[in-house]
């Protein structure tokens, strides 16, 4: 390499990097700078130094300071319900649509007869935007709706109604995002397993290895770049989870004022518009909180990765 | 095992709408095979040799015909319950596995019908049974110990087990003991015979006996068990193809690890492990480099000699088929073209496309004529045949089949050398084909001296082989070539 050129790259690299810096970078490091503000006002940009009150209000610890009292519930509420919901959500859905997709994958690519055709329909769903999705949803999961009607039920799914319980309504919630979350999923396995050779499995066959056998031994391992790329998107995808509850129920909560349907991002993008600007300070904190959380999750895949992903099949 | 397939053919339904018509990639397929025989099937690519194989392997359906195991109609069997092996042309190994786990992959899972046996007598047992060679392995303990620094605990017990062939855990066994700082070998030996009595006490209160196998006895009889095979039944048989195909010191490596040869030993080794009926080979050596080639198809020969299964390989390289084969099979758009020992069909080719195929450098065809009880080559009379009927026809000759010879002899002809190749032990020619503008190679003794240009030649009567120009079918010219 020659040294004396190197600006040339630079200049090469300017632009994204320049991009990156004002609209990745800064705001990161900004966010994090904010979070540990005391009394930080978003609109002025005043501050009197700093503190980890913020932290501490958003954890419960202790009361959010400077805040009028019927904003002081959706702060508690998120070490009470979003960070919770967000788990929740996170660790139900993308282990469940993981496995749905592998096995729609799978099933996709054995059958001869309009495979095309059935990849097509599988993959219509990504194309709709999920509000509308949520929307949907709502109405099939309404009291009146295609859910109730088909299995007989008489239960409030999404209603603003003192019968919609938390469970019902976190049950209408995974639906939502498992169906929304496994288009992009079969595409990529589909695409997967169109490049594992057939002579893998010939040679199962030889060597008389069952169905089952082939699916865990062969076509996981030799697909586990996908499963492992697919798992890391979603994951993160999951810890970031909002849409649909703003297109399921457009309210935060079962009922009026409750907030037990909080997800983390849901709780950041309530704060940036509460309190006047006042209450900057909290949604930075909880964006920093859900960073760490990605962070880790995702070093942990990384982790696991190295001992259980086989590239080059 | 026997194999017998008589009419099998494969025939590709074809898609009128795109225009491509069916394909017959194979017709009328018919051969008998001996048991332990290596049969090569030879034909040039797209001749439907692999076709055939996959086909004797289940793995493709054929269209018509039966496939034979011995006496057991195999035809409709799924491939899995053929008793086969079968080693692909990319090999196939499982990428994800080290070489122990895709050697052992067939074996997983199987159930075994056996008798009831109790674990623990049989490890101390057949332990106590080496007694005698337990000195070779504090040898070898002592000596890895020597060597290297720091031992790798599963490659010492590796070798213990390779050296005494048992399996890993009773390897492990005898190192976890060897290795304790009191170690006495008399008091190991006698630590189990007390095992094996103590054992042997526990099975008789559990109202069993033992027999010389240590199967349990009841009332006298064997107890009929169904079970998986157990860890240290595949370590064993792990090993012992291991030993076969020589990869011991390379178990634990990926299949990217090791070189396309040893890869290549893979493939027959996890072909071999159920220790198959029949042993299919495609394309076997195609990946390999030419000196490689070389040596995997001795190898090849080697173990199936060793195993002595009926194997039955496919290859476009008629050298290949020719050094290891018992019986070669020659084929050409999914017919037979002739079938017998690889000699037999070198010399007594049976129609023009064997006799072209086979034999390096090929063999020179000419235009030619039957005339009046002689051949002609060119308006040259060549040979004196027995009355055949005048015809045109093709002769070919074998580059070896040529002598020197004088304007003036009977029989001879002129030929235009272009280029003498020396090689040491004998020579190469290279000569114009008297019928159009490309040559053809003349093998030729050193002490027969050759100059570029014009040179006349005898034919060997028995290099050189006679073709109906339309049926392309042999011509035989006399009674005894027959």
């Amino acid at each position: 390499m020659n040294e004396k050129n190197n600006y040339k790259a630079w200049i090469y690299l300017a632009p994204s990097l320049i991009l990156l810096v004002v609209f990745a970078l800064y705001p990161l490091i900004d966010t994090f700078y904010i979070s540990f503000l005391k009394d930080y006002n978003y609109l002025t940009g005043d501050s009197s130094g700093f503190t980890l009150e913020n932290y501490e209000a958003l954890f419960g610890i202790i009361p959010a300071p400077d805040t009028i009292a019927q904003l002081q519930g959706p702060i508690n509420a998120f070490f009470e319900y979003a960070l919770p919901n967000t788990l929740l959500i996170t660790f139900v859905t993308v282990p469940i649509s993981i496995a749905l997709a592998l096995i729609i994958a799978v099933l996709i690519n054995s059958i001869k007869v309009c495979q095309r055709f059935f990849q097509t329909l599988f993959f219509t769903p990504y194309v709709t935007n999920i509000i509308a999705v949520g929307m949907v949803f709502g109405v099939i999961f309404s009291h009146t709706g295609l859910f109730n009607a088909i299995f007989n039920l008489d239960k409030y799914w999404v209603e603003n109604n003192p019968e919609t319980t938390y469970w019902n309504a976190m049950f209408v919630i995974f639906c939502d995002i498992i169906w929304y979350q496994l288009p992009f999923k079969i595409l990529i396995f589909v695409a997967g397993l169109q490049g594992i050779g057939k002579t893998y499995y010939d040679a199962a066959r030889i060597d008389s290895a069952s169905k089952i056998k082939q699916f865990f031994k062969i076509t996981v391992p030799l697909l586990s770049p996908q499963i492992f790329y697919i798992s890391i998107t979603s994951f993160i995808n999951g810890f970031k989870e909002y849409q649909s509850i703003a297109g399921l129920f457009n309210r935060p909560g079962t009922s009026g004022n409750s907030y037990n349907l909080y997800t983390v991002v849901y709780f950041i993008y309530d704060q940036i518009n509460a309190g006047s600007g006042h209450n900057v300070r909290y949604a930075c904190c909880g964006a920093v909180v859900l960073f760490l959380i990605i962070l880790v999750f995702t070093l942990i895949q990384f982790y696991i990765s190295k001992k259980r992903v086989h590239y080059g099949a | 095992m026997k194999i017998q397939i008589s009419n099998l053919g494969k025939t590709f339904e074809g898609n009128l709408k795109k225009n491509i018509p069916d394909t017959v990639a194979v017709s009328e397929f018919s051969i008998n095979i001996e048991d332990g025989e290596l049969v090569g099937l030879l034909g040039p690519s797209g001749c439907g040799k692999s076709t055939i194989l996959y086909m004797i392997s289940g793995l493709k359906e054929p269209t018509t015909g039966s496939v034979y195991f011995g006496d057991e109609d195999v035809t409709d069997l799924a491939p899995e319950k053929r008793g086969i092996g079968f080693v692909f042309q990319n090999y196939a190994l499982y990428p994800h596995l080290n070489i122990y786990k895709n050697i052992a992959f067939p074996l997983e899972d199987t159930w075994i019908k056996t008798f009831k046996q109790e674990k623990k007598i049989i490890k101390f047992c057949t332990l106590f049974s080496l007694k005698d060679r337990f000195n070779e392995v504090i040898d070898l303990i002592n000596n890895e110990k020597r060597i290297n620094k720091k031992i790798s605990k599963a490659l010492v017990i590796d070798k213990i087990s390779f050296l005494l062939n048992i399996p890993y855990s009773y390897a492990k066994f005898l190192y976890k003991y060897f290795l304790k700082k009191d170690f006495n070998l008399e008091i190991f030996v006698l630590f189990l015979k007390e095992n094996i009595d103590k054992e042997k006490e526990k099975i008789k209160q559990k109202g069993f006996e033992l027999d010389d196998e240590y199967y349990l006895l009841k009332d006298g009889n064997r107890v009929p068990y169904k079970r998986k095979i157990n860890k240290d039944e595949i370590d064993l048989k792990v090993k012992e193809v291991a030993k076969i195909v020589k990869l011991e010191d390379y178990l634990y490596r990926k299949p990217s690890e090791i070189s396309g040869g040893q890869q290549q030993r893979v493939a027959i080794a996890r072909a071999l492990i159920k220790s198959p009926k029949v042993l299919l080979l495609d394309e076997p050596l195609s990946n390999l480099d030419a000196r490689l080639r070389l040596e995997t198809r001795e190898e090849i020969r080697r173990i199936q000699q060793e195993t002595k299964i009926t194997t039955i390989f496919v290859t476009h390289d008629q050298d290949e088929a020719m050094a290891i084969c018992d019986k070669i099979v020659v084929l050409k758009k999914g017919k037979v073209e002739q079938i017998g020992a690889p000699q037999e069909v070198y010399d007594d080719p049976k129609n023009l496309f064997t006799a072209k195929f086979l034999g390096l450098p090929p063999i020179g065809v000419f235009y030619g004529k039957l005339k009046d009880g002689y051949l002609y080559l060119n308006n040259n009379k060549v040979l004196k045949v027995d009355s055949i009927e005048d015809k045109d026809v093709f002769i070919a000759i074998r580059p070896e089949g040529y002598k020197k010879a004088n304007k003036d002899d009977e029989f001879s002809f002129s030929l235009y050398i272009t280029k003498v190749i020396s090689q040491g032990r004998d020579s190469e020619v290279l000569a114009l084909n008297p019928n159009g503008n490309d040559s053809f190679k003349i093998m030729i003794r050193n002490e027969e001296k050759y100059s570029v240009g014009e040179n006349y030649f005898k034919v060997k009567p028995n290099k050189l082989y006679v073709f109906d120009k339309v049926t392309q079918e042999r011509i035989y010219l006399n009674e005894r070539e027959k």
